[in-house]
């Protein structure tokens, strides 16, 4: 398949503005900025583009509520927060393709009359901060940037808003409370960013991937997009592929393409020609699969009937050796880490699956444990204030329920 | 119209609100740990999950909104088994040390985990440890017991406005504290004590001593440490309050308090009060019965009266004292001493300012509820910092930035500073600078609207420039022009001000400026009030020339009412102010003095020259709580009752009239009780059994205070005129003297430091010096100073210096504060021998009868160093 | 005390906002760029700046990992944990930095020229295991390599 959004990145200089432009750079800004924005709002719409994030929302979707709160000014946001473990997706369209970011994030900053972005990038990217600073800089110098944006009068200006190492800031209300200097915390919806975001104006919030297809739709317009990969959920997909494949890294693929031609056709299969034993496909809040199981479509649709979710699209691949249990383990370890704080059954339920975890993987487990483990992961699903904690309880659950031997082993 | 069914019940709503609002109005009840009445919600606690038909997962009830034909049920199966999933995940980081914890038996989990159970949590893991905290002197912090709901957070940033503790950390390491860590250096109002529901935070002040099954009874009453009133439960244990608490819901203050009212109460209890009256013979105060007392002041009055007639003495009242006290008080001394010789330290301004504005509006009085604050689209301040002052209705000036309502602050408020959207300070004295040139835009862009005489005065003010402002008062004029910007487009604000703004030799200058920003701006009057019952004192007509009722004593046909009432005759010239008094006393002009709860050494200007008056009088009487300077130099003094062990009335600053009520046995007697014995003696017969008789009376006399009953006060919603006539004063310029243009362009003395009051948020005049509590959290008199000052004199935070005048010198520690007023120290006059009052000289505005400081400089030398007296 | 040149780039930081709150984080990153941590004069004196009470600076700044409220060495190393980095053998390398230097996370080497803290996924899964010495990212660690690299750090 045609590259798009990795397009150019094996050029060394690809952070350069003159090399993304002569490789047809903002173009599709040049053609946005002619038409007018609602027609963009519906291109989009058209095009059938769902969120890169993790849900999975229709942008078109969440763009046309945005467009319709007449509240000003409006915020464009980008969210790098790009904290779900096992996913690295967005670090090479920050890190070598700035200027797909900036340029999809104009034409969406014109497209809903928002005057002013932020990126708001993890702390743990120093390198692709200082990257996309110098590509701000660069654009402002070209006119893309600034009061009038390519001499048509359209004002849109761009920062970049560096986070401090707490992943629950890629939900998007605590990442506006973290944007507005406070503890990330989540906040209560209603209202949504989309009426009250950022100091309480219209906000709307996007992954770095999906606003980086944006100029991808100006450019070949929304029925072409949405020919791409499947057919409720169109158009390319970075997939991050880590763990024990021969080729981990980055991949540009259709929607849809399974797991199975991910690992074996693209990543070259297992290293060292291991059996595989088990694959995280989303980031690792998503279900846990077993190896029989991944011949399921990439995308936000199928997956889910398929007993996982597409995520991040962070696909973690385990062979043979992998002791899962203390993957479990160090996977609620971090949940743990993250939980905000601010609700009862992911503040100190989370804590308590890991202390089971810790002693069922060190050994010191019960007969009794895998269960209790069970039933605190029960207290906690469905009663959490947002997705974190429920995804932690979810993680217990497919690892118990995919792998319960392996736990029982532990148990002597 | 919106209809829900909650548990089979059908609920009709206009709007929408919560669920949990909605049930609550069913009389159904759903446990919550994070949602308080006062705040915001939170949704954190996950406690109040419903299951609403049609929605797969459980919902919050205190988050959801109702919707039309929601179906909810709050106590099936899986609900009951997600409460008893959180509150068993609550018990892993908690404590559970219910034996030893003074939350015990008011603790919302404990009472939780009883209903719903489980009884023990099978966490296996340790517990997080925590060691209490007791670094601070008022209250000790046991984050082993911390819920993580974030109520006192939630108070003290969104509610008080304090902003002195957060959330710490994240995940389950998250625990509440103050930015040091320790020591809290707060306003100690607390109210994150109100709501934290469990046993996390707590009053160093009862440790211990406090179960709720000891307290054997309450008793509602208001607070006695400013003019707001504030709604309050004392709760006795034996014959000691142990406890101040707010009442959910009741009076202005609406479960608020301040850090007085919460835990200034222990004065009471202190082992300096007064037992027993005291007669002074041969310089020796030697105990003595009642009725030896009485008769001894009986016959001393008597003699003075027949030798030298009634004027010859005076009486002063307190602002500390009930309505019956006052009442009675002005009664004794103009009906049995003939003597219109009363007054009180509500003449500083409080009293001065009400009859200015009734002199132009016909009415002066606050007339609005507090709460309106925020409502109203704008505020504006002037004459003192009302978080100090009267720290509850301050907060409602909190309130009102928090959301969004311009707030212009004129003159140092340290309280507001970060709330004002206009901070104006004017360099000393020089607010008539500030004030004319607002008064000069806002005539212009606003026009005068009629044609009235007050319209035609406010047209004659002189017209000052910005440019001609900043020069002298040096605030920059873009500053002001930005106030000018957000007060002319507000419609109906409300300006609040404090007393200080008459202190100043331009006092009255200030007032007719004021007035015509009232009149300019169609605001609504809020006046600060600094004593209890201030308000009280005025309506009660402890005042020179005004009977009970607000009337003139001049209104011939009122004061006739009163002398049939009364069946005497009553003088009808106004007698002497309580500045006129003291002067007269130094003068011998009057030779008796009978105060009634106020000790003028030190809470007058220059205490030496107050003291030398005293000392000069043939005699003195003193009612008080504690031997304080001014009953010192007494002839005679009374112990008297303090607020909370009697029984009586107070008005607040809005006009409201609240129960005062016995808490506990004192050994004193109501200053009212006392008064009436000396007049029998004297042959006035008051033939009052209790306060009751004293209010039937008033109900009787008072046209303002018709058919007020004490069944009406406990309704909390009583102001005057609650059934009686409306006070509605002939509007008069008369004596409105027109500044002219040079006096409102007075620039201070280049070179000369000036001292002004500071007003402190831990203290009540002298009186709170005998609370340990308070003392504890504000324990050395202080000088504020700004930025450039101190390092002019290269003053740092926490040396020691000494400040003098001609009148005397004070040794204080240094407090650096960049917004106090260029030029100028803030000096408390809350510390007796170590208070402002006693270094500063003052005199009589015969305009507005009210002292004004004299604007003297005064000379600073450093002492220590901070870090010296560390060493030391 | 805060540096002239900290103060004036937090004053440019501000601008970028339409409010002065939201200039939190990155002027907390500009104080801990300059004193390597973040002390509690840091953080009143940052409140000062931005008109935040200092609380709340307190609240906020100990929320997020990236913040440190303890003095630490010469050079940091965040070194990664999580799941792809623990299956790539992260924690032989923790075992290395104990052996040669001495080194446990949270800690620092005795003369002051190394910190450890250990880090959830930095985002660098597909070259796992991988850290971040102070800005510069290093992966596909061995136990030689980061040997190697941390030697470069003085
Ligand atoms: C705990 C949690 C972490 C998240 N982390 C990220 C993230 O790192 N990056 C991201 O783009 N979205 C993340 N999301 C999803 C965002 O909340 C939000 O849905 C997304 O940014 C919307 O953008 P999209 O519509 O373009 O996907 C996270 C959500 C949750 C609940
Ligand atoms: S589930 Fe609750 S505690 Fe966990 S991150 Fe979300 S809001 Fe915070
Ligand atoms: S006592 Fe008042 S000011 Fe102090 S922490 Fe509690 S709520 Fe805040
Ligand atoms: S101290 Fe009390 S009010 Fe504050 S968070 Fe903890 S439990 Fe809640
Ligand atoms: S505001 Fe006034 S009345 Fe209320 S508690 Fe404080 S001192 Fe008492
Ligand atoms: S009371 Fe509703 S979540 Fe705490
Ligand atoms: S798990 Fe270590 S970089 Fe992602």
């Amino acid at each position: 398949m045609e590259k798009f959004l990795l397009r150019n990145i094996e050029n060394p200089n690809s952070t350069d503005i003159n090399e993304y432009i002569k490789a047809g750079g903002y173009k599709a800004l040049l053609k946005a900025v002619e038409m007018k924005p609602a027609d963009i709002v519906s291109e989009v719409r058209k095009s059938g583009l769902r969120g890169r994030g993790g849900a999975g929302f229709p942008t078109g979707m969440k763009w046309a509520f945005a467009s319709a709160d007449p509240k000003k000014p409006r915020y464009m946001l980008c969210n790098a927060d790009e904290g779900e473990p096992g996913t690295f997706k967005d670090r090479p369209i920050l890190e070598k393709n700035p200027h797909l970011l900036i340029e999809g994030m104009i034409i969406s900053g014109y497209a809903l009359e928002a005057e002013y972005g932020y990126i708001y990038i993890r702390g743990e990217y120093p390198a692709a901060k200082d990257i996309l600073d110098a590509a701000i800089k660069q654009a402002h110098e070209k006119g893309y940037l600034g009061d009038n944006v390519s001499g048509k009068g359209v004002r849109f200006h761009l920062y970049v808003h560096q986070g401090a190492g707490a992943y629950i800031c890629g939900e998007e209300t605590a990442l506006i409370e973290s944007l507005e200097g406070k503890r990330g915390q989540p906040r209560i919806k209603p209202p949504f960013p989309v009426n009250e975001g950022f100091l309480s104006k219209p906000t709307i919030i996007n992954n770095v991937e999906t606003l980086a297809n944006i100029p991808y739709i100006i450019e070949i317009g929304a029925d072409a997009y949405a020919e791409i990969g499947s057919p409720d959920c169109p158009g390319p997909k970075l997939y991050s592929v880590s763990g024990h494949v021969k080729r981990p890294g980055v991949y540009e693929l259709p929607m849809g393409i399974t797991l199975r031609e991910i690992i074996y056709d693209h990543c070259g299969g297992i290293r060292g020609d291991k059996k595989l034993k088990a694959v995280i496909p989303g980031g690792i809040s998503t279900p846990i699969l077993p190896a029989d199981a991944i011949d399921c479509p990439m995308d936000f649709v199928n997956m889910p009937k398929h007993g996982s979710m597409l995520g991040s699209g962070a696909v973690m691949v385990f062979d043979e050796t992998v002791d899962l249990v203390k993957v479990c383990y160090r996977a609620i370890k971090f949940f743990e880490h993250e939980s905000c704080g601010k609700c009862t059954p992911c503040r100190e339920g989370v804590g308590w699956m890991r202390a089971i975890l810790e002693r069922i993987s060190g050994g010191s487990g019960t007969a009794e444990d895998i269960d209790l483990l069970i039933e605190v992961s029960n207290n906690i699903t469905g009663k959490t204030f947002c997705p974190l904690g429920d995804g932690a309880a979810m993680v217990v659950q497919n690892f118990v329920k995919n792998f319960r031997s392996e736990f029982e082993e532990k148990i002597h | 119209m919106i209809t829900v069914t909650i548990n089979r019940k059908k609920i009709e709503l206009e709007k929408p609100v919560t669920i949990l609002k909605a049930a609550g109005m069913a009389g159904i009840e759903i446990p919550t740990l994070c949602n308080h009445e006062m705040l915001e919600a939170y949704g954190g606690c996950r406690l109040c999950l419903v299951e609403i038909e049609k929605m797969p997962r459980l919902q919050t009830s205190c988050t959801q909104y109702v919707t039309d034909g929601m179906v909810v049920w709050t106590e099936t199966e899986r609900v009951v088994e997600a409460r008893k999933a959180m509150l068993e995940f609550l018990l892993i980081n908690h404590a559970l040390d219910c034996p030893y914890c003074d939350k015990a038996g008011e603790c919302d989990l404990q009472d939780m985990v009883a209903k719903y159970g489980p009884t023990t949590g099978r966490f296996a893991e340790g517990k997080r440890r925590h060691p209490e905290s007791f670094e601070d002197p008022i209250i000790v912090r046991n984050m082993e017991r911390c819920i993580s709901c974030t109520r006192c957070v939630r108070m003290c940033s969104k509610v008080q406005g304090a902003y002195a503790i957060s959330m710490v950390n994240r995940s389950n390491k998250t625990f509440v504290e103050p930015f040091s860590g320790g020591k809290y250096d707060c306003e100690y109002c607390g109210n994150c004590l109100t709501v934290c529901p469990v046993g996390a935070i707590m009053s160093r002040m009862h440790r211990h001593a406090y179960r709720p099954w000891l307290i054997e009874k309450e008793v509602d009453t208001v607070c006695s440490f400013c003019g707001v009133g504030c709604s309050m439960v004392l709760q006795v244990r034996g014959n000691s309050i142990v406890r101040a608490v707010p009442k959910k819901g009741a009076g202005s203050n609406k479960g608020l308090l301040c850090n007085r009212g919460r835990f200034g109460y222990d004065y009471v209890g202190s082992s300096g009060r007064l037992d027993s009256p005291m007669i002074k013979r041969d310089g020796k105060f030697q105990r003595a019965s009642w009725s030896e007392a009485f008769t001894f002041i009986a016959d001393r009055l008597k003699k003075i009266k027949d030798e030298n007639g009634g004027s010859s003495i005076a009486g002063i009242a307190s602002g500390r004292c009930t309505n019956e006290d006052g009442y009675v008080f002005q009664k004794f001394m103009r009906a049995v001493l003939g003597s219109n010789n009363i007054d009180s330290v509500a003449s500083f301004g409080y009293a001065q300012a009400q009859r200015f504005f009734e002199g132009i509006f016909g009415q002066g009085v606050t007339a609005n509820s507090m709460r309106g604050i925020p409502n109203s689209d704008g505020v504006f301040v002037v004459g003192g910092d009302p978080t100090a002052v009267n720290p509850v209705l301050g907060l409602q000036i909190r309130a009102a930035s928090g959301k969004g309502v311009p707030v212009v602050a004129a003159g140092y408020m340290p309280g507001l500073m970060i709330f004002a959207t206009s901070r104006l300070i004017p360099r000393p004295f020089t607010e008539t600078a500030l004030l004319s040139a607002l008064v000069t835009e806002l005539r212009d862009i606003k026009g005068i609207s009629g044609k009235g005489p007050f319209d035609i005065l406010i047209n004659d003010i002189p017209s000052v420039s910005l440019g001609e402002a900043e020069e002298v008062c040096g605030i920059p004029s873009e500053d002001m022009r930005s106030a000018v910007d957000a007060l002319s487009r507000m419609t109906n604000p409300s300006i609040v001000i404090g007393r200080d703004i008459l202190q100043q030799p331009e006092g009255q200058a200030c007032l007719l400026l004021l007035a015509a920003l009232i009149s300019l701006l169609n605001s609504r009057i809020y006046l600060l009030s600094e004593l209890p019952n201030e308000q009280g004192l005025v309506d009660m007509g402890c005042l020179p020339d005004m009977l009970p009722g607000g009337r003139h004593l001049s209104v011939e046909s009122f004061r006739r009412r009163y002398e049939e009432f009364f069946g005497v005759d009553i003088p009808s010239n106004p007698g002497m102010g309580i500045m006129e008094m003291i002067e007269a006393a130094h003068d011998k002009r009057i030779k008796a003095l009978h105060v009634m709860g106020e000790d003028l050494v030190y809470n007058m200007p220059d205490s030496a020259y107050v003291k030398a008056a005293l000392s000069k009088l043939d005699f003195l009487v003193v009612h008080d709580i504690f031997m304080t300077e001014t009953a010192q130099l007494a002839d005679v003094v009374i112990p008297s009752l303090s607020w909370a062990e009697k029984e009586g009335s107070y008005t607040n600053l809005e006009r409201k009239m609240q129960l005062v009520r016995k808490a506990v046995e004192g050994k004193g007697m109501e200053e009212w009780r006392a008064v009436s014995e000396i007049s029998k003696l004297l042959g006035f017969d008051m033939d009052y059994k209790s306060s009751v008789d004293i209010m039937t009376e008033i109900a009787n006399v008072s046209p303002l205070h018709k058919d007020i009953a004490y069944a009406d006060m406990a309704g909390g919603e009583c102001m005057w005129p609650y059934k009686g006539e409306p006070l509605r004063h002939g509007m008069s310029l008369e004596g409105i003297e027109m500044p002219d243009k040079g006096s409102l362009l007075k620039k201070p003395e280049k070179d000369r430091i000036y001292i002004g009051i500071d007003k402190p948020l831990f203290h009540f005049e002298n009186l709170s010096r005998n609370s340990a509590a308070l003392s504890s959290i504000a324990p050395e008199p202080y000088m504020n100073v700004g930025k450039a000052l101190a390092d002019s004199l290269s003053l740092a935070g926490g040396d020691s210096v000494s400040v003098s005048t001609g009148t005397g010198s004070l040794k204080l520690s240094v407090q650096v504060d960049p917004d106090v007023p260029e030029n100028s120290i803030m000096v408390p006059d809350n510390f007796g021998d170590k208070g402002a009052y006693t270094i500063m000289k003052w005199k009589m505005n015969s305009a507005i009868k009210a002292p004004v400081a004299d604007a003297t400089g005064v000379t600073i030398k450093k002492i220590k160093r901070a870090a010296e007296e560390v060493a030391v | 005390m805060l540096s002239e040149n900290a103060v004036k780039e937090i004053g440019l930081i501000r601008n970028k906002y339409h409010d002065a709150q939201s200039s939190l984080l990155p002027a907390l990153y500009v104080v801990q760029k300059e004193h390597g941590w973040l002390s509690p004069e840091a953080l009143k004196e940052v409140g000062e700046i931005l008109n935040v009470p200092k609380a709340e600076v307190k609240g906020v700044s100990t929320f997020y990992a990236m913040f440190r409220h303890r003095p630490i060495g010469r050079h940091l190393i965040q070194l990664c944990t999580n799941v792809a980095c623990m299956i790539m053998g992260s924690e032989s390398l923790l075992n290395i930095l104990k052996e040669r230097y001495g080194l446990e996370p949270n800690g620092t080497t005795g003369d002051g020229r190394f910190s450890l803290v250990v880090m959830e996924c930095i985002g660098a899964c597909g070259t796992a295991p991988a850290m971040l010495v102070d800005t510069d990212f290093h992966d596909n660690l061995t136990e030689e390599r980061i040997v190697n690299i941390l030697e470069k750090y003085k």
